[in-house]
C-alpha cells in the first residue's frame, strides 16, 4: 500500500492532518471526519457558537457526521435541536419527506422528518448547521424540510465550505476548504 | 394530532421524559427514545454511565446514529475515545471491514461498517460498546462480532436501557417493556 497522501487542516487550536481523497479523476478533496474527534468537535462548536444569531431558537442537521457537533453547539447555546434522517424509521408516523438533487453520483438521497420532531419548529426560527458543505445540495433540502414545516430559516452554519461559494446560497463558514 | 398520546415515564440521572408508545411492527409497540435532539438527557445518561464504565475501557464503540450523541458525551467525561460503526459503506472509506446482521424486529438485514483508520483504534484494545436501548440483541451481536474479528475485546456494553426481555449482559441504567400496540 503506498503511503496515504495527507493535507493540514486547522480549526482554531486544533491542527488534524486528514487524507487526500481522489473524488473525480484529477480532483482531491480533504477528507475531514468529526465523528469520533472529540476535541475537533468540541473546538468547531466553540468558533461556530459567536455565528449563531440571538433569535436562534431550534438548531437542524442531517445525520450522522454533523450530529456530534451540533450537540454540543446546542448545549453550548442552549437551544433544542432536531436531527432530518437519511432513512425512513420503523416509528415514523406520517413524516416530513424531502428528496435531495443529486448533482453526481447519481443515487439520489431522501431526508425524513417525523412529525412529532416537524412539530416542534412551527414558527421557530431555525439555523441549518453542518460540518462540511460543498455543492449545498443537502443543506437546500434541508432548507425546504424545515420551510415545509413551519420553521423560519434565519442562518446557514457550517465548519468547512468546500469549492466555491454559491452565490445564490451563502452559507457562514468558518473555513474555506481547497480542491487540489 | 389530537387525541391522548400513550406515554411511558422515565427517569434518567434525574431527568424525566414520558417517551411515546409508538408501534413498530405487527403487533409490537415500544417506548420510543430519542436521544437525537435531546441534549438534557444525553449528557444526563453520559454523566451516569461514565460512572459505570467498565475497568480498563480503552475505546468505546457505537453504531450510528441515535447513539451517537451519547457516546460523544461519555468520551468528552471520561476521556476514553469513541469510534461510530456506520450502517452503510461510504465511498471514501479506505479497507473498511463490514459484518452483516439480520435484526430480529424487522428480519431486515443490516450493515455495519469499520473504516479501516478505526479499525486500527480498535485492534489489540479493550472496547467498550455504547448503545442508546438494546433490546433483542442483534445489532449488538453483529457489533461483538465485528470488533472481535478485526482484533479487538469487548469488555463490556453500555446502555440507556434494556428493552422487552431483561438481560444481564449490558449495564444500563433501566429497563422498557414492549407494548401492545393500540386499536
Amino acid at each position: 500500500m503506498t503511503a496515504l497522501e495527507t493535507y493540514p487542516i486547522h480549526v482554531g487550536q486544533v491542527t488534524r492532518h486528514v487524507p487526500l481523497v481522489e473524488t473525480l479523476p484529477g480532483m482531491k478533496i480533504p477528507l475531514i471526519e468529526f465523528l469520533g474527534d472529540v476535541e475537533l468537535t468540541r473546538e468547531a462548536a466553540r468558533l461556530l457558537a459567536p455565528k449563531l444569531p440571538e433569535e436562534t431558537e431550534y438548531l437542524v442537521t442531517t445525520e450522522c457526521s454533523p450530529v456530534p457537533l451540533v450537540h454540543t453547539l446546542a448545549e453550548e447555546t442552549d437551544r433544542g435541536y432536531v436531527v432530518a434522517r437519511k432513512r425512513r424509521r420503523a416509528y415514523m408516523d406520517d413524516p416530513l419527506i424531502q428528496e435531495v438533487p443529486s448533482l453526481t453520483l447519481g443515487s439520489s438521497e431522501t431526508l425524513w422528518l417525523d412529525r412529532r420532531w416537524a412539530e416542534r419548529l412551527l414558527n421557530k426560527k431555525v439555523a441549518l448547521v453542518s460540518d462540511v458543505v460543498s455543492s449545498g445540495g443537502t443543506m437546500k433540502a434541508l432548507e425546504k424540510l424545515v420551510t415545509k414545516a413551519g420553521g423560519h430559516v434565519v442562518a446557514r452554519l457550517a465548519v468547512f465550505q468546500q469549492g466555491e461559494p454559491k452565490e445564490d446560497f451563502e452559507v457562514t463558514a468558518l473555513y474555506q476548504l481547497p480542491i487540489l | 394530532m389530537l387525541g391522548v398520546v400513550r406515554s411511558y415515564p422515565v427517569e434518567i440521572g434525574g431527568v424525566r421524559r414520558e417517551l411515546p408508545i409508538v408501534k413498530v411492527g405487527e403487533g409490537v409497540a415500544v417506548a420510543l427514545l430519542n436521544l437525537l435532539g435531546d441534549t438534557e438527557l444525553t449528557e444526563a445518561a453520559a454523566r451516569e454511565l461514565a460512572k459505570r464504565l467498565p475497568e480498563g475501557t480503552e475505546v468505546l464503540v457505537t453504531p450510528e446514529v441515535k447513539a451517537v450523541p451519547l457516546a460523544h458525551a461519555i468520551s468528552v467525561k471520561t476521556g476514553v475515545p469513541y469510534v461510530v460503526a456506520r450502517k452503510t459503506a461510504k465511498p471514501y472509506m479506505i479497507n473498511p471491514v463490514s459484518r452483516e446482521v439480520v435484526s430480529i424486529t424487522t428480519g431486515k438485514p443490516q450493515l455495519l461498517v469499520l473504516d479501516g483508520a478505526d479499525v486500527e483504534r480498535i485492534r489489540g484494545r479493550k472496547v467498550t460498546i455504547v448503545d442508546d436501548v438494546v433490546s433483542t440483541g442483534s445489532t449488538l451481536k453483529g457489533l461483538k462480532e465485528l470488533i472481535e474479528s478485526v482484533g479487538g475485546e469487548v469488555v463490556g456494553v453500555l446502555a440507556v436501557f434494556t428493552e422487552g426481555d431483561p438481560r444481564d449482559d449490558v449495564i444500563a441504567l433501566g429497563h422498557l417493556p414492549l407494548f401492545k400496540p393500540e386499536e
